[in-house]
């Protein structure tokens, strides 16, 4: 039982009859524990829905997922949301942070969410703002850090509630090259110190440097 | 961070729309707690100038209507049609005592302020009053004037002064002790004073009786009917009538009040149905970083729930100030003119504005009731797609 990520023939659809859209049709994937996987594909083939499923923010049509050996359709809603709080680390690509909430409150946000008392989430915060090298701007709102600092902002807070898996969707998407190598870096530097990430990317220097490409084409995972 | 600050952060970051929902319901909940503060304190008073009259029976101009009982209470102009002979046939019978008033209004630095026209010696002991400066009138003719104690106060007035009525100058006589009554807002003159004044011939305006056994009275005003063509009514009748005008008043406030009450529940519902489409996003990244629903429906309840305990502080607060501050200067209707005399803010107030913040949370959480419910409904997914 070494995989991360294990999943069985999953499919999922988007709505029904005509306008059904088949944004996955069996893809079956397994991903060892402590790797760095890239996901590759054109856009509009299932990548986002593939990391949707893996990490629980969507349930599948058919099929299953299991991580770190656990089952996630038989988990209820509210066992799910736990799941996602402690376990997985999301990273989007477009407005990723809460704009009302500063760099730290929105760290603290996601350690609220896992039930840490408050007075210990300031603390942790400060110390995942160093980590990403942003210590100094804890008290700037999203609006007030360029795309790079929000990116890693971003990371931070995934890494909240100390998750094993990150999964980034693009985190680099909309990202100068200089603000992107700085993620990536970033990336790198968590996958050494034991996380399993397993990011979506259309840069191929990046893909370049991952244990692990899987290209996902119509819905499937293309050898 | 907690759940509670989440919200406030949201509520201070879009202002503009938080100050005017709160408005909203600001008004809503100082409608309710004006109207509720001035209804109760008519119907108070209405019960407290029943009192004062100190009759059993009040016998008013043939076919007068409630609404001209009203007027006897606050001691407003009546039509005055009541003879003299009148009054006469109606003294003549045995068990009761009948006084006449004549009840008009004057001016004081453009002030209105009731006349009442009285028999002095009859009066003093048919109210039981007390003289606390200067004297009573020394006789039935005595030209003069006897002040009720709030208009002595309020226009610097003392035995030794003048007030003029009608152009004429009276010699103030006496002040009366206060009765907390509307006789306190009264300048008192002899019967035959104030229909010289006012041109009145030897007309009242009412008579009240009060009768030696009082499990006659049905008796009594049979009696009086049958020896004189006028309008009897016993002050039970009275109280009833009026108290069924204001409680018609009230009814009329209470509606009104329930429609800002709504307005401002809808307004709620607007600005959180609102804010459920401007936070997709929002919701959906909670939800990826692990909230739950109920979390969600938490959330947006919650930020429904401090615009009702806002809403409600402020509004009782406003209906509070409004009530004691602006209703006695809105004298010019029999029913407000009731309240000019109350400035009771008491240990009251503090009960008034618990209950309306209670009331207002209520109301605010039942409004946010459904936009939560959509909000929790969200898919993770749906909500992280949105652009
Ligand atoms: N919430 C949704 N509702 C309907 N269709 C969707 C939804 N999300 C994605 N799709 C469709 O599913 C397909 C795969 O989308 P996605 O997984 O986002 O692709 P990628 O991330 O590879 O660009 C696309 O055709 C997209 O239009
Ligand atoms: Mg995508």
């Amino acid at each position: 039982m070494n995989d991360m990520i294990r999943t069985d023939n999953l499919s999922r659809t988007y709505g029904s009859g005509a306008v059904a859209t088949h944004a996955l049709r069996g893809a079956n994937l397994a991903i060892p524990k402590g790797s760095f996987t890239c996901i590759v594909g054109p856009s509009g083939h299932g990548k986002s829905t593939l990391l949707h499923l893996v990490g629980g923010l969507d349930r599948p049509t058919t099929g299953t997922v299991h991580i770190g050996g656990v089952e996630l359709t038989s988990l209820d809603s509210s066992a799910l949301a736990r799941l996602r709080g402690s376990k997985i680390g999301f990273v989007f690509q477009f407005f990723n942070l809460l704009r009302t909430l500063t760099a730290s409150e929105n760290i603290a946000t996601a350690m609220m969410l896992a039930g840490v008392p408050a007075r210990q989430q300031a603390e942790r915060a400060r110390e995942l703002l160093e980590r990403v090298g942003l210590a100094e701007k804890a008290g700037a709102r999203p609006g007030e850090l360029s795309g790079g600092q929000q990116q890693r902002v971003a990371i931070a807070r995934a890494l909240a509630n100390d998750p094993d898996l990150l999964l980034p969707d693009e985190p680099t998407g909309n990202l100068d090259s200089e603000a992107e190598a700085g993620i990536i870096a970033l990336l790198h530097d968590l996958h050494r110190r034991g996380k399993t990430v397993v990011v979506v990317t259309h840069n191929h220097e990046i893909a370049q440097q991952a244990e692990r490409i899987i290209t996902v084409r119509d819905g499937r995972i293309a050898a | 961070m907690t759940l509670t600050r989440l919200v406030l952060k949201n509520l201070t970051c879009r202002r503009g729309r938080f100050i005017f929902t709160l408005l909203g319901i600001t008004i809503g909940i100082a409608s309710v707690v004006s109207f509720l503060s001035l209804g109760g304190s008519l119907k108070s008073e209405i019960r407290r100038e029943s009192a004062a009259l100190g009759a059993n029976l009040v016998v008013t101009p043939k076919g007068s209507c409630a609404y001209e009982q009203v007027s006897i209470l606050t001691g407003e102009q009546l039509p005055t049609t009541i003879t003299a002979d009148e009054v006469a046939r109606v003294q003549e019978i045995d068990g009761l005592t009948a006084l006449p008033f004549l009840a008009e209004r004057t001016a004081i630095r453009n002030r209105p302020v009731g006349v009442m026209g009285i028999l002095p010696a009859e009066t003093l002991r048919f109210k039981g009053w007390q003289v606390t400066r200067g004297d009573y009138f020394p006789d039935t003719e005595a030209a003069g004037a006897v002040l009720g104690a709030i208009v002595a106060d309020q226009f610097d007035l003392a035995p030794g002064g003048e007030v003029t009525i009608r152009g004429e100058r009276l010699p103030i006589l006496g002040v009366l002790k206060e009765t907390g009554g509307k006789d306190d807002l009264t300048i008192f003159v002899a019967l035959t004073t104030a229909q010289r004044l006012y041109n009145q011939g030897d007309r009242v305006s009412y008579l009240a009786v009060r009768v030696a056994d009082i499990d006659q009275v049905d008796a009594y005003a049979e009696k009086i009917k049958e020896a004189v063509s006028l309008g009897v009514v016993s002050d039970k009748q009275m109280l009833k009538s009026v108290l069924s005008i204001v409680g018609t008043v009230n009814i009329t406030l209470q509606l009104i009040a329930a429609v800002a009450v709504l307005a401002a529940a809808f307004g709620i519902i607007n600005t959180m149905l609102t804010a459920t489409y401007e936070r997709k996003r929002e919701i959906g990244i909670l939800l990826a970083l692990g909230a739950r629903r109920r979390t969600i429906f938490t959330l947006f309840l919650l930020e429904s729930a401090i615009y009702g305990v806002l809403g409600g502080l402020a509004g009782a607060v406003t209906g509070l100030l409004f009530s004691t501050l602006a209703a006695p200067h809105i004298t010019q209707n029999a029913f407000t003119a009731f309240v000019s005399g109350s400035g009771a803010v008491g240990p009251a107030s503090v009960g008034v504005i618990l209950g309306a913040v209670v009331f207002s949370a209520v109301i605010a959480m039942l409004a946010g009731v459904y936009p939560a419910w959509r909000a929790a409904r969200l898919a993770p997914v749906e909500a992280i797609s949105y652009e």
